[in-house]
């Protein structure tokens, strides 16, 4: 039987990490992780008296059960989640939803595209393809609003050392550091640099995943190479409640990640969703 | 629908109705269909004496018996200031007396997509469920079409009553009654009934016959789950069948099928202190129905909203229930041919309206 | 755990559809629509889907509170009835009847009603009596009275159906009476024609066969202008106006003035459109016309009602089948509060209260002397307490603080009394200003009846007890007035002897009884010798004034235009997910999540202009006060105007509004007036206004 009810975990840790955001670390209260966690899956966090969210982990929990989220202050639970400190108590529920396809990318040129918050989600994938070596090659291009809109800043210091990271901002961008614009207005050049990735993993803003993976089309690349993770409201995390679907399917069971391909082809089963895409805009 | 031998076994004939419901009654909570003086019919929780009972096609309540399983609200569990406390129903064991093939493959069909849902399985064990085949067409059902109906289909109940028509100089006993499954056989052991033959059997088949003649072709059904699944059907028609979708949500509610819900909670003592000194913060969490039809619905905390518009959600809720895409997993559509939406809906778009509308715009 | 179901009547608006209420261990867990019901047939709108929230045991009060230093404290019944009995006779004895009154519900039965009305005028011996029928169809009764002879719904709802031209006049009924939309909806499938006549682009407005998007304010004009085109094409129905009319040649002249081309200007329609309205109208076999605020809450309230049936006299769209003059009651039981006279000028079944005959009757009947001056309306008490002359107050189920106009003022009024008793079943913005809140039964909890908007008393079963020690609104003026020295007067036991009292008091119920209620699904008034089984269909072969009075009224500005300090037209209205002042819908956590909890409605031009995001927060005011809320860009409304809904207390639109009163009526300008727009810096949050749960006003 599926296990709603949540279980208890502590806050560990916590520090402001970019604009509105903050980095978390929890720690399991009177259970342990009794399954293991894929990488890009996400879990529930329930704050008593004030609701519940979808969070993915920005680390998988280690020998001591710990793991890490990166949250932004969107609406009311995150500004009262923002209110806890140290030692608090919270609701966990999970691990939820299909993860990264990192066996795919065995021996495999990878290139990630991230925007905004959507860093946080491909964090787990990033440290497992370097700290396994798996993959031939790994290149990330972030986006941000700005600069103090970009999030993971520790993570994203430890990476730089590691795989080539390009990073573009819309406000403020055009120095050595950053590149100025959108993500997809440099993907051309970031292709060539990558030497024509084979996968092409995406997050961010529903319609920012859909121009990158239109984008690297164009470029050559087929979308059953093109993976994406969606954001959809989600409160049972087990495919029951229904908020999150997608067609005929849920986004925290067969999701969030999907092939471009797969993912488009669910749209498409209803025309009234075909037509209305969502309006780029970052988080 | 009948496989032979193995039906032979568990079928019997029944004189008297009141035999069985009564025998139920000795170790199941009686719950049947009552109708009051304005003719409005419910599934009723019986206490003590019933009234006759009603049954058949005249008789489909505008509200199925699907929250008794599936409840309208219920706890999930609780908060007590420091953990989480499952909450489970607390059940006693009853018979759902006289439900029709519709709300029956409803059932079956929630069985599955609760399947793992301890909530639903919790109450769904100690539940007997007594089907009735249909003698007629229910007004606005068209279950034939989408194989629910009107007889009941096997493994759907764990009874199964079918009237029998006397015929001539045959001494045909009134109801054939079926056992389905295991506990149903268990539920009748002590009646020790007269068996039934082949006759019977075959008596019913024919019967199932002449019911589905007397059904109207609802053609234009089938023809717009066709169109329907081939993606057929132009925008405008979404945008504008919806501007009449007032989000009432009276379709989700009454369709057997529907099953999504949304959680709340409530705080049990107003705190005293902050949040972060959770010891004294006592909150309940429940579950109801949500539908699919509120804008709401899919809204997330960021405002980005996939269905924000009505045309989507409406499509949506057809496609759910009439979409080739659900069979892998279902083995059927999510409708039953139960009518109920278009019966409740105020801004005339359930089943009937919609499908006749579908079939008319792409006809042409 | 066994459920048992009973039959009742969805407790929110006046269409009066019939719902199952499913209880399980004393709560309510679910609502069934019923398919027998003659006009749900079962059918729900999301209100009355979500009628469970709004009376869970959760959010209610259980117990008498009394506020000492500011903050409330549980009391005992006894407690609370003696001083509260205390200080109405010491007001009484040192100021005067005139310096009490009570306030009743709307929403509770006829029979709270009836007791509410009997206790003001027996025991305070004050006609200081009234509800909020005041600020939503009080022009309806006023000025149907003058051109008819009676105030209520015309036809029935069902004349929906029969009728091949559906008129619908600042009214929203889709969102408001939603199965009455859905039945308009269905009607024009079927072929029927549909005309909206609204400043906004409501959702009948989008399937209408024409919309006339008037200016706000001009229906006066608008309508006169269509009675002007009907005459030059002689399109009326002179056979009607001859055997059934008065005053034809008079308002003939009047409206020559009305000619096209000025309408058109003072309007905003197209003279082509009012000559199709025209046509449509009056050359139908039969009309219907349905109307609501957006005739009524006017300065011109009245005489926008005198309007409307004027047209409809003059084409003799009334009497018959799918005809009519129908006002949309907008709540539950808002004509049986009328009904049961609890206004200051009536008595039950609108018997002239200045009347002396009348007074002796109720005397008599009463055993005790009646109050003898005049009374005032809500809007009356709360100025008088302002001035100091008005001391005590009862308040039943009414939110004034949230849904009157100009809050500022209301919270005034409110402080300045010295004793203010609210029964609730909630803590409402205006429980939290009170010194006494009393706990009250929901309609779950109750038997009683209820009169719909087409006259229809209905009875309501109970389902549930009360939770705690809740109480029901008639049993609670019983025991005051038992505390104040009457214990004879309203010693009822049940609602039915309450009912049957009162029936043998009017006319209009005289044939009615709970068993007979209970046998027809309700009877529609008047019941009685002429009509044993109810009546329909209203003024078939007379009116009650004899022949219907066609008089001739003038288009008025409204109080205030957009000047340039407050340069846009301002509007309030209402959102099909919740009702009044929100505190029973806003427990269901489907509807709450449907809206924001505060929204005002730009178009997009105005948006653009402005320089505003979508959703972003601003802050609106207007010479009475201010509201910060978020903005929702929408073409519903047109370039100018804005419009707001008034059921949240943390951005209550009646912060803004008039109370500039319509003379005959004192019904309050709510539909319109002038405010300006400032939009807040970009990622700053709109403050809430609501009140502080400690209790005191604390008004930002």
């Amino acid at each position: 039987m599926l296990q709603l009810t949540p279980q208890t975990i502590r806050i560990v840790d916590v520090y402001d990490d970019g604009t509105h955001a903050r980095h978390f670390t929890f720690e399991p209260k009177g259970f342990v992780h009794n399954k293991p966690i894929g990488i890009g899956q996400f879990f529930m966090l329930t704050l008593p008296g004030v609701g519940l969210a979808p969070f993915t982990y920005t680390s998988i929990p280690d020998k001591t059960g710990r793991f890490n989220a990166l949250i932004r202050k969107v609406g009311h639970l995150t500004e009262k989640l923002f209110t806890l400190r140290k030692g608090d108590v919270l609701g966990y529920n999970g691990p939820f939803g299909s993860g990264w396809p990192v066996d795919q990318v065995k021996q495999k040129k990878v290139l990630i595209v991230a925007g905004g918050c959507g860093l946080a989600p491909v964090a787990t994938t990033i440290d497992y393809l370097i700290n396994n070596d798996h993959s031939t090659s790994v290149t990330l291009l972030y986006g941000a609003r700005d600069i103090e809109s970009q999030v993971l800043k520790n993570e994203r210091t430890r990476w730089r050392s590691k795989i080539k990271l390009f990073e573009t901002l819309e406000i403020g961008g055009g120095g050595d550091k950053q590149h100025s614009g959108l993500p997809t207005q440099h993907l051309s050049s970031v292709f060539k640099y990558a030497q024509h990735p084979d996968i092409v993993l995406t997050c961010g803003p529903q319609a920012m995943m859909i121009a990158v993976a239109n984008n690297c089309m164009d470029l050559g690349l087929q979308s059953t190479n093109i993976w994406m993770s969606i954001e959809r409201r989600m409160r049972c995390g087990v495919g029951l409640c229904g908020h999150c679907y997608v067609a005929n399917s849920y986004a925290c069971k067969q999701g969030p990640t999907y092939r471009y391909d797969e993912f488009m082809a669910l749209e498409n089963k209803t025309v009234a969703f075909q037509k209305h895409q969502g309006l780029f805009k970052y988080c | 629908m009948s496989n032979g031998n193995n039906m032979l076994n568990d079928s019997y004939l029944l004189q008297n109705l009141a035999v069985l419901r009564n025998h139920l009654a000795e170790s199941y909570s009686l719950v049947q269909i009552q109708k009051d003086n304005d003719g409005e019919e419910m599934w009723t929780e019986q206490l003590g004496e019933s009234n006759v009972p009603l049954f058949g096609h005249k008789h489909l309540p505008l509200a199925s018996p699907k929250g008794f399983l599936f409840a309208e609200k219920e706890a999930l569990y609780k908060f007590d200031g420091e953990t989480f406390e499952t909450i489970l129903p607390q059940v006693v064991p009853k018979v759902l007396f006289g439900v029709q093939a519709c709300d029956l493959t409803a059932i079956a069909y929630q069985d599955k997509f609760f399947e793992f849902d301890p909530y639903y399985q919790k109450r769904r064990e100690h539940i007997l469920l007594v089907g009735i085949d249909c003698e007629s067409p229910c007004s606005n059902g068209f279950c034939a079409q989408v194989d629910a109906g009107p007889h009941v289909n096997s493994s759907t109940a764990d009874l199964v009553l079918s009237r029998l028509k006397l015929e001539g100089a045959n001494q045909l006993s009134e109801w054939l009654l079926i056992a389905e499954t295991e506990k149903g056989l268990n539920s009748i052991k002590a009646l020790a009934l007269e068996k039934a033959d082949e006759e019977h059997l075959r008596l019913r088949n024919k019967l199932l016959e002449k019911v589905k003649s007397e059904f109207i072709d609802y053609s234009y059904i089938n023809n717009a789950i066709e169109y329907l699944n081939n993606n057929s059907i132009p925008i405008k028609l979404w945008e504008e069948l919806s501007v009449r979708c007032l989000s009432c949500s009276g379709c989700t509610n009454l369709c057997p099928t529907c099953s999504c819900y949304s959680t709340y909670e409530i705080v049990n003592k107003k705190p005293e202190k902050t949040i972060s000194n959770s010891k004294v913060l006592k909150t309940e969490t429940l579950r109801v129905w949500d539908s699919c039809l509120f804008q709401g619905f899919q809204r997330e905390a960021s405002g980005h909203n996939p269905a924000q518009k009505a045309a989507q959600r409406v499509e949506r809720f057809w496609f759910h229930k009439f979409s080739d895409e659900f069979l892998p997993e279902f083995k059927r559509y999510g409708c039953v041919g139960c009518g109920r939406c278009e019966q409740t809906c105020p801004g005339t778009i359930g089943v009937h309206s919609v499908m006749k509308r579908i079939d008319q715009e792409c006809c042409s | 755990m066994s459920r048992t179901q009973v039959k009742s009547v969805c407790p929110f608006c006046g269409v009066g559809c019939g719902i199952g209420l499913v209880a399980s261990d004393n709560n309510i867990i679910t609502v069934q629509p019923l398919l027998k019901h003659p006009i749900s047939q079962g059918k729900l709108c999301a209100k009355g889907w979500n009628t469970a929230f709004g009376i869970n045991r959760h959010g209610r009060l259980t117990q008498p509170l009394m506020k000492k230093n500011g903050k409330f404290r549980v009391v005992s019944w006894q407690q609370a009835l003696t001083h509260i009995a205390k200080k109405l006779n010491k007001f009484i004895s040192e100021n005067g009847p005139q310096s009490v009154g009570v306030i009743s519900s709307a929403r509770a039965t006829n029979e709270d009603n009836y007791a509410a009305q009997k206790f003001a005028r027996a025991v305070l011996k004050t006609n200081n009596i009234d509800h909020c029928a005041r600020i939503c169809h009080s022009p309806s009764v006023a000025g149907l009275k003058k051109t008819l002879g009676s105030g209520a719904m015309t036809n029935s709802i069902d004349d929906v159906g029969k009728a091949d031209v559906i008129m619908v006049i600042g009214a929203d009924p889709t969102e408001n009476h939603a199965i009455i939309g859905g039945q308009i909806m269905q009607a024009k499938l079927r072929g029927a024609k549909l005309i909206v006549v609204d400043p906004r682009k409501t959702r009948l407005a989008k399937v209408a066969d024409l919309h006339l998007q008037l200016k706000i304010g001009t229906n006066i004009a608008l309508l006169n202008g269509l009675l002007n085109i009907i005459f030059a094409h002689d399109w009326q129905n002179d056979e009607f106006i001859a055997r059934r009319c008065e005053g034809f040649d008079t308002l003939k002249a009047h409206v020559a003035d009305y000619n096209v081309e000025k309408v058109a200007a003072i309007t905003g329609v197209k003279g082509a459109d009012l000559v199709s309205a025209a046509k449509l109208y009056s050359q139908a076999n039969a009309a219907f016309l349905a109307y609501g605020m957006g005739i009524t809450q006017f300065v011109s309230g009245t005489n926008n009602v005198i309007a409307v049936s004027n047209l409809a006299l003059s084409c003799g769209q009334i009497g018959r089948e799918g005809t009519g003059i129908n006002p949309l009651r907008g709540q539950n039981n808002v004509q049986g509060a009328c009904d049961m006279g609890c206004l200051p000028n009536v008595y039950p079944d609108y018997q002239n209260s200045t009347d002396k005959k009348v007074r002796e009757k109720f005397s008599d009947a009463w055993h005790t002397e009646v109050a003898k001056y005049p009374g005032l309306t809500s809007l009356g008490m709360s100025h008088q307490a302002r001035h100091g002359n008005f001391k005590g107050l009862l308040i039943f189920g009414e939110d004034p603080v949230v849904t009157d106009p100009d809050r500022n003022k209301v919270a005034q009024g409110m402080s300045a009394m010295d004793l203010l008793v609210v029964i609730e079943l909630s803590m409402t913005e205006t429980a939290k200003m009170a010194d006494i809140v009393l706990p009250a039964a929901s309609f779950a909890e109750k038997k009683g009846t209820f009169t719909n908007c087409e006259r229809r008393v209905q009875l309501i079963q109970k389902a549930v007890e009360p939770p705690g020690e809740a109480r029901i609104d008639w049993q609670i003026l019983s025991e005051l007035a038992k505390e104040m020295g009457l214990p004879e007067l309203m010693n009822w036991q049940t609602s039915e002897q309450i009912f049957d009292e009162m029936t043998q008091l009017t006319d209009s119920f005289s044939g009615m009884s709970y068993p007979r209620l209970e046998q027809n699904n309700g009877l529609q008034w008047p019941c009685n010798k002429e009509h044993p089984d109810g009546c329909r269909c209203l003024h078939s072969s007379t009116f009650p004034i004899g022949k219907g009075q066609l008089i001739s009224v003038d288009h008025v500005p409204t109080d205030e235009v957009p000047d340039h300090d407050y340069p846009f037209w301002f509007t309030t209205m209402r959102l099909h997910f919740h009702y009044g002042c929100g505190s029973m819908t806003r427990q269901s956590p489907l509807l709450e999540r449907e809206t924001p909890n505060g929204l005002l409605f730009i178009h997009p031009q105005d948006a653009l202009d402005l320089g505003l995001k979508s959703h972003q927060g601003v802050t609106i005011s207007s010479r009475r006060g201010c509201v910060e809320t978020r903005i929702e860009i929408s073409d519903q409304v047109s370039p100018g105007l804005l419009s707001m809904p008034y059921h949240f207390k943390e951005a209550p639109s009646n912060l803004l509004t008039n109370n500039a009163m319509d003379p005959s009526t004192e019904m309050p300008e709510l539909k319109v007036c002038a405010v300006k727009l400032v939009p807040l810096p970009e990622n700053q949050p709109p403050r809430s206004s609501a009140l502080s749960d400690a209790g005191i006003g604390v008004l930002q």
